[in-house]
């Protein structure tokens, strides 16, 4: 049942590599060296070398000394994973004597297009990107930076992968109305690179939360519109701004949104050229512009949870149309209203008498047709 | 599958909070289903530790992710506890020794792993790591709560794992780290593989009752 007592080896490490866990270009040439501890019988030639479980020839081997076997490695490429590449000295019979991991890359490059953006002016987060080659081949720290513009100290980031991989998030004692400083350092064992300085008011790259209670209902029963209402953003209702919203919708089954662009400051708007009887989905979003009187553009929140509405389809009755009793119709119907007008006038009583009566019986004469016809 | 087996880590986590006194009231019963869900634990958690290893191993790569790779144990590793005992020895102890080595096993691996999951680099692993720890800390709780049930002290030492691990030396060179880091999944491979075997036996101290109907309902 039981695997048997695995043997545990003596207390001294049989062998030491030379150079232990190194840092190296990528292209580099390296000469490595494995001593066998004095209290183990192994010689020289009874040793090889493996590096990330391959063996390595023989031809590139050279004894040192009576217990020492090196190995030159030449026009090394990157490191096959970044926790390093493993150097292995062992001996003959397999066992693992030493090893030595190699971190094989390139210095890092300048981190680029820094982008910021504050949630109703509480907080700020940033993104960014690695530079043009993104691969090193080692491990790459990055730090977000920042300092008030003209008071000198630096604050460091805490707060990473808040928005994607290259991201932090400042989450507060953020100034207003005063320039920041901001730049992203990437650093690993070969190196460090400093992006450029991105300079910004926290009040220039403001964004809120989207509007909230969407609401979307019909326009009577009119077949081709749908009104959009909603609330502006609650967080900034303290703040003088003035907000552009933009609304999004798109029919059930596609998946291509129409984009209505002009709404400006108003909290509903009237969709209209819609087709009839069709399930549409609507978004609505908001730029919380011109905060504080800021010249810049401000910074378009998320959409909002889709809300969905019908619009209306009219009944057509099954038993067809009939355009010459149409305008039979129209001239009873003008004539019945007259009746019903004198009625009103001269006749007391039978107030309920009137077109509106007269409609509600056509309406139901359709229905009891429709249903007679469906038997 | 994956629900399953969370669902059962968090029966197991809340049926064995000391708050609640109505599990005193059927303490036999309430161990029966505890040692169960133990169980359940220790195989959704060999299960997850494959996948676990399988990245983990990659990351250090070649020769660490090898199928047949079995290098030297160091004498300076032996911080972590061995799964390995002998045969008689094992069949000999009491169920408080049994549960006991568990508990003191897995809350050592724990301190371990959380070290582990400060130094490791990509996103990926740490966000396996951190998810594995929670669960591992999970059966803690639930070998705690089966001592507990059944009237046995929990050993000493602090009942959560203390934020650093006993200071064993850290390993000199990056290369001797991987082989540490190799022999604690290892060992965590081994422990969970004989847990299922010690939390089997102990079932079968249960009123068959209760376990006959439990497999029953598992169509087994």
């Amino acid at each position: 049942p039981f695997p048997p007592l695995l043997s545990v080896s003596p207390a001294a490490d049989p062998a030491v590599i030379s150079p232990q866990d190194p840092t190296l270009l990528i292209g580099s040439s390296l000469v490595a060296t494995c001593t066998v501890s004095p209290d183990f019988p192994l010689k020289a030639e009874d040793l090889y070398w493996t590096l990330n479980g391959r063996r390595l020839p023989a031809a590139s081997y050279a004894a040192l000394g009576p217990s020492t076997l090196s190995v030159a490695l030449a026009r090394l490429n990157g490191s096959r994973q970044q926790s390093g590449d493993n150097l292995v000295c062992h001996s003959r019979d397999g066992g693992i004597l030493a090893g030595s991991c190699l971190y094989v890359g390139l210095p890092p490059e300048k981190p680029v297009n820094i982008t910021c953006w504050s949630k109703n002016m509480k907080d700020l987060t940033c993104k960014w990107a690695p530079g043009t080659e993104g691969e090193t081949f080692l491990h790459t720290n990055y730090t977000l930076k920042y300092k008030r513009r003209w008071y000198g100290q630096d604050n460091t980031c805490q707060e990473y992968h808040t928005a994607g991989t290259y991201s932090c998030h400042i989450p507060k004692d953020l100034a207003l109305f005063t320039p920041y400083e901001i730049w992203v350092e990437a650093s690993n064992r070969l190196g460090v690179a400093v992006s450029d300085v991105v300079m910004l008011d926290i009040l220039d790259v403001v964004t809120t939360d989207p509007p909230s209670d969407v609401h979307v209902s019909r326009v009577g029963d009119l077949e081709d519109q749908l009104s959009v209402r909603w609330s502006s953003p609650p967080a900034l209702k303290d703040f003088l701004f003035q907000a552009k919203y933009q609304i999004q919708y798109r029919v059930e089954d596609s998946s291509e949104w129409k984009v209505v662009d002009d709404v400006g400051n108003q909290t509903s708007c009237r969709l209209a050229g819609l087709r009839p009887g069709t399930v549409y989905f609507v978004q609505v979003r908001c730029n919380p512009f011109s905060i504080y009187g800021s010249k810049k553009a401000g910074i378009w929140s998320d959409w909002s949870n889709p809300t969905a509405a019908s619009t209306p389809r009219s009944e057509r009755v099954a038993g067809g149309c009939d355009p010459k009793g149409g305008e039979q119709n129209t001239t009873l119907r003008r004539e019945l209203k007259q009746f019903f007008g004198w009625v009103k006038k001269h006749a007391y009583g039978c107030s309920n008498l009137g077109i509106k009566l007269y409609d509600q019986w056509r309406v139901w004469l359709q229905k009891s047709h429709k249903t007679r016809n469906q038997v | 599958g994956d629900s399953w087996g969370i669902f059962t880590f968090l029966c197991a986590a809340l049926c064995n909070l000391p708050a609640l006194p109505a599990l005193n009231c059927s303490e036999e019963l309430g161990a029966g289903q505890s040692i169960q869900q133990t169980y359940d634990l220790t195989r959704y958690l060999e299960h997850q530790l494959r996948t676990l290893a399988g990245t983990y191993l990659n990351y250090l790569g070649p020769p660490f992710n090898e199928p047949d790779f079995n290098p030297p144990r160091l004498a300076r590793a032996e911080r972590v506890p061995s799964a390995t005992v002998d045969l008689d020895l094992w069949r000999g102890l009491t169920d408080n020794a049994r549960l006991a080595a568990n508990y003191r096993a897995y809350s050592r691996l724990l301190c371990y792993l959380r070290v582990l999951d400060g130094q490791v680099g990509t996103a990926e692993l740490r966000h396996r790591l951190a998810h594995f720890c929670a669960s591992l800390q999970g059966l803690v709780l639930s070998i705690g709560g089966v001592m507990s049930s059944l009237g046995y002290p929990l050993p000493a030492g602090p009942a959560a794992p203390p934020a650093r691990p006993p200071r064993a030396p850290a390993a000199p060179n990056d290369f001797l780290k991987k082989m540490d880091d190799f022999w604690l999944l290892k060992e965590l491979q081994t422990w969970l593989w004989r847990s299922a075997k010690d939390f089997n036996r102990l079932k079968k101290k249960v009123p068959p009752a209760v376990v006959t109907l439990r497999l029953e309902a598992r169509g087994f």
